[in-house]
């Protein structure tokens, strides 16, 4: 009898936008497939929103209900628990509860979840965590070494590629303007897609601190911080020292509530000066007025300051 | 015949309107409440504009909107420059004050800073989507106290122990009004305090970080209330220019604007007496149901937005 292929379901939201090319080939790698829901629309969004607590940010409620979407329609689905890749490198507390939550939040789906574990504090390696989860789905612990080597690779490369494709967008002579968000909040159709559309529309060419080579970024963000905890609010942060002074304006983008950016935006203005600064904070109402009017003035300041209005 | 300006801006609580001429004299002026009717107001506005409008000498050529209306008005009075209202007033203040090094801005449910040098806009900063400590909470905590909003402020010149309110969020600094209302404090007292409320709020949220240099301009419908004015020269250290037009300083931009820009349209005044209605329709054509707003003149389709994609454009 042949063997029916595994399916993993992955949530098109929060990690996703980090981690799409190490899954998906972890996963076809040891023969496996994947599913992933589809870009957020507002139906995503509204049975998010009726899942959450009201507390949580709109990452989160956007991310259940991509959750939701792929409830049934897969084996299993992979809810990851990224706490921390050593001292001063911590995710959001929200990628270490992740796991439980859904867990709670489905636990009469009939639905099963797939977790792994990343801690470097507590000596839980990424490679490890790749290897038992490789482990729990039937493989051997040689096999799922080899498939997440591949996915490391696929992975470094697809993130080169991607720096290296948007370095070139610096050299273009329009109005640039860097924009400060994660990738999950800038990335989203229902968040920041927004955003860097009207961007486009408006001659813009909108660039993202979070695209740069991430060891030469967390170096650089000691410069602004010694002591930021958060690793992404890091590799933002280094974007931003390496690339302000190739840029007219930096946007701080970030979805409502958010305890990083709460922190760290603060830290931005008080620092970075000499650049014209707007923050943006999104959250899940549908009118998009009072985005585009700040967008609109913001960009109105640059062409006023290089005497273009 | 000389060539004149409209410029008109729609805000949450007030429709402002202005005509010009070529070298920004205005020649006709209003204000009047929107009172949530954009369309009604503009109608209104017009029909005083004209009133006072001399239309043997001068044509208006060009015309411009702003505020949070200004698409949905831009559209009915047939618009050659729709802009923000911070462009707006940045560019109007800057006209009348070459000087001004700083612009405070309090309106109906926005309020924003502008920074500026050498008579060119270089920073600004506006409220997040919330809108505490604007002249929505002014207005409501007048209607609360059994005052016109329009004695605000003279109400809290005489007040000489302002009390202290929570300035932090709407909500708060209401809660904490009623308690100290309960209390027995006197009603100056407090009118004083909540324009101090209102100016602390301004200076710990939009005005945080910024550097607030003289010259001073502060206008928006709140820079009516000499309350708030004296919160902010006490709190400044500096004196806060007050123009009388301060009010039109959004109109006045944009009709600038529209001078400056390439568009030319003549305004027809005929507008006043035409039929004019919204709609809102559901796209339909996916999930994410886009709230499509369409606007007709008579049974006309005059124009539509608010879809995402293109799917939405055949929608009316």
């Amino acid at each position: 009898m042949e063997k029916q292929t595994i399916t993993i379901g992955l949530p098109r939201a929060l990690l996703y936008y980090r981690y799409a090319p190490l899954w998906k080939t972890f996963f076809q790698e040891l023969g496996m497939e994947t599913v992933v829901s589809s870009p957020t629309d507002r139906d995503i969004l509204e049975q998010g929103t009726a899942l959450a607590i009201d507390e949580a940010c709109l990452s989160l409620k956007i991310y259940l209900g991509h959750v939701a979407a792929l409830v049934g329609r897969c084996d299993c689905i992979l809810v990851p628990r990224v706490s921390n890749f050593g001292r001063h490198r911590n995710m959001c507390t929200r990628f270490e509860s992740t796991p439980d939550l859904v867990r709670s939040v489905f636990r009469d789906s009939g639905q099963k979840f797939l977790s792994y574990e990343v801690d470097e504090e507590l000596k839980k390696g990424e490679e490890e965590a790749f290897v038992e989860l490789g482990k729990a789905l039937g493989s051997t612990a040689k096999a799922a070494k080899k498939a997440y080597k591949a996915a490391k690779k696929a992975e470094a490369a697809f993130h080169k590629e991607r720096v290296q494709k948007h370095e070139q967008l610096y050299k273009r002579e329009n109005i640039k303007v860097l924009i400060a968000a994660h990738s999950y909040v800038i990335e989203d159709p229902y968040m920041g897609r927004a955003v860097t559309e009207y961007l486009k529309r408006a001659g813009v060419i909108s660039l993202r601190a979070d695209l740069v080579d991430r060891e030469a970024a967390l170096k650089h963000s000691r410069e602004l911080s010694p002591t930021c905890k958060w690793e992404i609010s890091r590799e933002i942060l280094g974007g931003i020292q390496q690339h302000k002074d190739d840029v007219d304006g930096i946007i701080l983008l970030s979805a409502f509530p958010c305890g990083p950016d709460a922190m760290v935006n603060e830290l931005i203005t008080r620092r970075v000066k000499g650049v014209p600064m707007l923050n943006l904070v999104l959250d899940s109402q549908s009118g998009t007025a009072g985005v585009e009017t700040r967008l609109e003035s913001f960009i109105d300041i640059i062409r006023f300051k290089e005497g273009k209005l | 015949m000389e060539h004149a300006y409209l410029g008109i801006d729609v805000g949450s609580i007030s429709t402002k309107g202005v005509i010009i001429d070529k070298k920004n004299n205005i020649l006709s002026s209003q204000y009047i409440w929107t009172q949530g009717d954009p369309i009604g107001a503009v109608k209104e506005l017009v029909r005083l504009l004209e009133g006072q409008f001399d239309k043997e000498k001068y044509k208006i050529v060009a015309t411009g909107t702003t505020g949070s209306a200004r698409k949905l008005v831009g559209t009915i009075v047939g618009a050659t420059m729709v802009k923000n209202e911070i462009t707006a007033h940045a560019v109007g203040t800057t006209t009348f004050y070459p000087d001004v090094r700083t612009i405070l801005e309090i309106g109906g449910q926005d309020s924003k800073i502008i920074l500026v040098e050498n008579g060119v806009a270089v920073d600004y900063a506006m409220n997040t989507l919330c809108a505490a400590g604007t002249g929505a909470f002014l207005s409501s905590q007048a209607k609360r106290l059994g005052i016109e909003v329009e004695e605000i402020g003279d109400y809290a010149l005489r007040s000489t122990h302002p009390t202290q309110i929570a300035a932090r969020c709407t909500v708060f600094a209401e809660s904490d009004l009623v308690h100290k209302i309960q209390m027995g404090h006197p009603r100056e007292d407090i009118i004083a305090g909540v324009c101090n409320a209102v100016a602390a709020n301004y200076l710990n949220n939009v005005g945080k970080g910024k550097k607030i240099v003289s010259p001073v301009v502060f206008q928006g419908g709140v820079s009516k209330n000499q309350g708030v004015v004296a919160a902010f020269e006490r709190t400044l250290g500096c004196k806060v220019i007050v123009d009388p037009n301060g009010h039109l300083m959004g109109a006045l931009g944009v009709a600038i604007l529209a001078r400056r820009g390439s568009g030319r349209q003549e305004f027809d005044f005929a507008m006043e007496d035409m039929e004019f209605r919204t709609r809102e329709a559901s796209c339909g054509g996916c999930s994410n149901n886009c709230e499509i707003i369409c606007v007709y003149r008579g049974n006309e389709l005059i124009d539509s937005w608010g879809n995402r994609c293109e799917r939405g454009a055949r929608v009316h």
